[in-house]
């Protein structure tokens, strides 16, 4: 119980479980990680000293960090998430990643007295993690192993009590699939294979209760504060701050679709009094906030309002993007239909049905089918795949999971490796390939069912993108029957960003040099909202978005939708300030698909959002004085281990000594795209070489890195204190 | 007149809210325009999923489809009546209804959206008051029933007999508290599933009978 310890802000202890020993202990979380905030810098600290970075990610000495931040439950709007760091078990170069997870189990987690939780060691037995304040046990949980997320979350909820949250893996995380995750409330998991992580330890779930308090130096303050971001800054989902839908006191309406579907004639159909409409949603107003987002919406069109009970998602979060559905039409094939996800894991799952070709008349077939309405194939669909994916546990990859089968299916890759050069048909005659021509849901289960279950070769697709191409030959275009190196390949399905096994995530497509850069720093998606947030915003750009970010960054930092510009010294500042600024987000916790506050609901501030915000709100919390430099300073530190932590798994790893060279390459498709279009001509978002080469040269300088090998100076280093980083590069010859 | 035709009636609308606090509506009888005051329908009345309470500043609603969980009212009456911020202290209870609640119902169960905040029902009779051994929970002037820290001695007697177990002992300082109406929840509601609605609109909204 926090307030017990008498400090502002962090709770004061972390907990440390030992599986193998079955030790429990606990220790300060102050001084030693205040300069880490908390989050993603806490856990990456933990790993740097801890975990050497050439061990195995599923073996004894890996270790998982569960953290959670300064701002978590502090009372600070969208402070819900949970930070898991781990060594990646998929992505090249095995290097640090992290999960991020919402839902309520970091309120709860904070409540119960902890900033963070290390979990290291193997059980031999499967088991979960009881957190009952500052009685933890480790307990049994055969009862639960090879069982889904939803029916292993609702067995431990009922058996510890109506006030523990759960979180748990599936038997994706069990069976030791990279491509898993873990779940908590409906749909909120956290991804980047910390399912098998967890997998690999037995460690099925965590429950968690806490009584607690966090303690606040300027409580009304934090309130004032919440009430002045909800009223004033912030919009919809993705602080998306013009609605989509014409309101009678908004000045605009979104210059294309947004994430503020919210507004009169838009109903939550199946609330269970009947509809409830969203009516005009003002800025100024707090009590409407949470009507605004209306996510389905914006994911399937109108028709996700016939389907939709009510919005949820995250502790402390006014903007609730987990749309939560009854979809009757699922009951049909014996599915369930209750389902509620957000962005790639609902939106895509139309990927799993490519067109087929029809044996009477080799013509290609569309494989997907109305169900009640007119287009409703990609809402019905997506939620039984969503579902699906969630109760095993399956982790999409920021989607490449659902691009990968795609265009291996669709360019015969997928049925030469099954099959073995058609030499051998056990496998695909095994398949029920007429679920996926007939556009059935219950093929989702299927897919995800041989994926979790390590089925067979089509299995292989859990690997995670890295590792499949290396087994099928998909990284090299003399190695597959395609005849295509499919991370470079000009495709409307590959969205690798570079060759490490992960996709951009709002990169070259709608964050010009700025995306492409931020995309490739982390050895997994990004998940760099900062731009994509006011990009999509709905704000005019000649009258909101160019002038507000050109305040804050200068001229020339922004560039319009497909109208890109050269590289210029703005658009590093303010790369730089994504980047720092989304470690930070992982570290405080907050949302980083909300924060920061870039650009205003309200009128009267002209649409300029509030930058120092996040300090306005640490400096209430802890009692201390935060500006956001400071901050900035700090989350840049968590940014410099990153790079460290990378240099050093590249170098143990794969005996990479250039990051530049060897991690930091976009794809061919980014430079080769349109084909008809020249680089920076209005009409295409394609990059050019040469400017990005010289994009990286600025970036490296910005950062403190060599130009050359991409990777941090030792006086950089030490700026951040971080000389004994400095030691290890140069004992391993990575710096002089 | 018959006490349901005086019912919403201007002079006693207050009175009668009072009297129905906390109360089940199956079978009360609201204009239309009072219904659209009150943000609810007939059909909610009649299912018995809309709760009001008579408050200082007007009727809380509470309703229930409205909730989307995001505790928002637990952290403002902390940070507003304890300083901190918590959610098994709060006097505004969503939580406890978020997970496998008692009642069936939560993201774990067969039910999973129907999740909603529970609060005081500022009973006439109050159950807490009645247990408590050191007579600590007294109404104040306008009829807030609140807890006398110097008096209260944390033994958790009034949360075990109120019937929605609302009172709860504050596990460091090992005081009771409970709802003292001070709005919080209400104004910091994101989703309007709280909401408190003035007495003169709920007057007006009798007046148009």
């Amino acid at each position: 119980m926090s307030v017990k310890n008498g400090i502002n802000g962090w709770a004061g202890s972390i907990l440390r479980v030992n599986l193998t020993t079955g030790t429990i202990t606990t220790e300060d979380t102050l001084p030693k990680y205040k300069p880490y905030i908390g989050g993603m810098g806490l856990g990456y600290k933990v790993i740097w000293d801890e975990v050497p970075l050439d061990s195995d990610p599923l073996g004894p000495q890996a270790k998982a960090v569960f953290a959670v931040g300064p701002l978590t439950a502090s009372g600070v709007p969208c402070s819900g998430r949970m930070n898991i760091s781990f060594l990646s078990c998929w992505s090249k170069g095995y290097s640090i990643v992290d999960a991020h997870m919402g839902g309520h189990f970091a309120h709860a987690f904070k409540y119960a007295g902890y900033d963070a939780m290390i979990v290291e060691g193997q059980s031999d037995k499967p088991v979960y993690i009881k957190i009952d304040d500052d009685k933890v046990t480790i307990e049994d949980a055969s009862h639960v192993w090879g069982k889904g997320t939803f029916e292993t979350n609702a067995v431990l909820s009922k058996e510890n009590g109506d006030t523990f949250d759960v979180t748990s893996i599936g038997q994706a995380g069990e069976n030791l699939v990279p491509m898993s995750c873990m779940v908590t409330s409906f749909g909120n998991s956290g991804g980047g294979g910390v399912g098998a992580v967890l997998g690999s330890k037995k460690l099925k779930a965590i429950v968690c209760r806490g009584t607690g308090a966090v303690k606040i130096a300027r409580p009304m303050e934090v309130r004032l504060l919440s009430n002045y971001m909800i009223k004033d800054l912030v919009g919809g989902n993705n602080n998306h701050t013009v609605p989509t839908i014409p309101q009678s006191w908004s000045e605009y309406s979104a210059t294309a679709s947004n994430r503020w579907q919210g507004g009169p004639g838009v109903t939550w159909d199946k609330a269970p009094n009947g509809p409830i409409d969203m009516g005009e949603q003002p800025s100024g107003q707090i009590n409407v906030a949470a009507l605004r987002c209306n996510k389905g919406v914006f994911d399937f069109g109108a028709i996700a309002e016939k389907y939709t009970v009510k919005q949820g998602g995250c502790s402390s979060c006014p903007v609730r993007c987990y749309t939560e559905y009854e979809m009757d039409p699922l009951a049909d094939y014996d599915l369930p239909t209750h389902v509620s996800n957000t962005c790639m894991p609902i939106i895509k799952m139309l990927e799993w049905y490519p067109d087929h070709v029809d044996p009477a008349t080799g013509e290609k077939v569309k494989s997907t089918h109305d169900f009640v309405d007119e287009k409703d194939a990609k809402m019905i669909l997506g939620g039984a795949g969503s579902r699906a994916a969630d109760d095993y546990g399956v982790w999409c990859n920021y989607g490449n999971l659902y691009e990968d089968f795609n265009m291996a299916y669709s360019t015969g890759v997928l049925k030469d490796v099954i099959t073995k050069g058609g030499t051998d048909m056990t496998e695909w005659d095994s398949i029920p390939w007429e679920l996926m021509e007939t556009g059935d849901p219950r093929w989702l289960v299927e897919v995800y069912r041989r994926i979790a279950m390590k089925e067979g070769t089509f299995s292989d697709l859990g690997l995670g993108t890295y590792k499949l191409y290396e087994k099928w030959g998909m990284d090299d275009a003399g190695k597959n029957v395609a005849g295509k190196n499919f991370y470079d390949f000009v495709n409307g399905k590959n969205f690798n960003i570079g060759h490490n096994g992960y996709p951009r995530h709002h990169g070259p497509e709608s964050c010009w040099q700025s995306g492409t850069i931020y995309s490739l720093m982390y050895n997994r998606d990004c998940m760099i909202h900062h731009l994509i947030n006011f990009v999509s915003s709905g704000a005019p750009y000649d009258a909101i978005i160019k002038p507000v970010l050109e305040g804050f960054f200068g001229e020339g930092c922004v560039d319009k939708p497909k109208a890109y510009t050269p590289i210029n010294e703005n658009k590093i500042k303010l790369t730089k300030w994504a980047f720092n600024g989304k470690q930070w987000h992982d570290s405080a916790t907050l949302c980083n698909w909300m924060y920061p506050m870039t650009i205003a609901t309200s009128k009267k501030r002209n649409y300029v959002g509030d930058l120092d915000l996040d300090a306005k709100y640490m400096s209430a919390v802890v009692g201390e004085d935060y500006t956001r430099e400071s901050l900035e300073f700090d989350s840049e530190r968590i940014s410099q281990l990153l790079r460290v932590m990378t240099a050093v798994s590249f170098k143990l790893n794969l005996g990479s000594d250039n990051l530049r060279r060897d991690h930091d390459q976009p794809s061919d498709w980014v430079f080769d795209k349109d084909p008809d279009f020249k680089p920076f001509e209005e009409g295409t978002v394609k990059l050019d070489r040469e400017d990005f080469a010289k994009a990286l040269d600025m970036w490296y300088d910005a950062m403190g890195w060599d130009k050359e090998t991409g990777i941090p100076t030792r006086e950089t280093l030490e700026k951040f204190d971080l000389g004994d980083c400095a030691d290890k590069l140069a004992e391993l010859g990575l710096i002089k | 007149m018959s006490d349901k035709k005086r019912f919403l009636d201007k002079d006693f609308t207050r009175r009668q809210f009072l009297k129905l606090s906390g109360k089940s509506l199956v079978g009360v009888t609201m204009s239309s325009a009072m219904l659209s005051t009150l943000g609810v329908t007939a059909a909610a009345l009649a299912e018995d999923k809309v709760k009001v309470w008579a408050f200082p500043q007007g009727l809380l609603v509470v309703n229930a489809d409205r909730c989307v969980g995001c505790q928002r009212c637990e952290i403002n009456c902390t940070l507003t009546n304890d300083g901190c911020c918590s959610s098994y202290i709060s006097r505004v209870k969503v939580t406890r209804n978020l997970y496998s609640s008692r009642n069936g119902k939560g993201l774990y169960t067969e039910n999973n959206w129907t999740y909603f905040p529970d609060t005081c029902r500022q009973c006439e009779d109050p159950a807490c008051g009645n247990a408590c051994p050191m007579g600590a929970i007294y109404a104040d002037q306008s009829g807030i029933r609140r807890v006398d820290t110097e008096k209260c001695v944390g033994c958790g007697a009034c949360t075990a007999a109120c019937p929605w177990h609302m009172p709860t002992v504050n596990p460091v300082t090992r005081k009771s508290s409970k709802c003292v109406m001070c709005g919080a929840c209400v104004e910091g509601c994101p989703s309007g599933a709280l909401s408190i609605i003035p007495w003169d609109k709920v007057s007006a909204a009798a007046q148009a009978v």
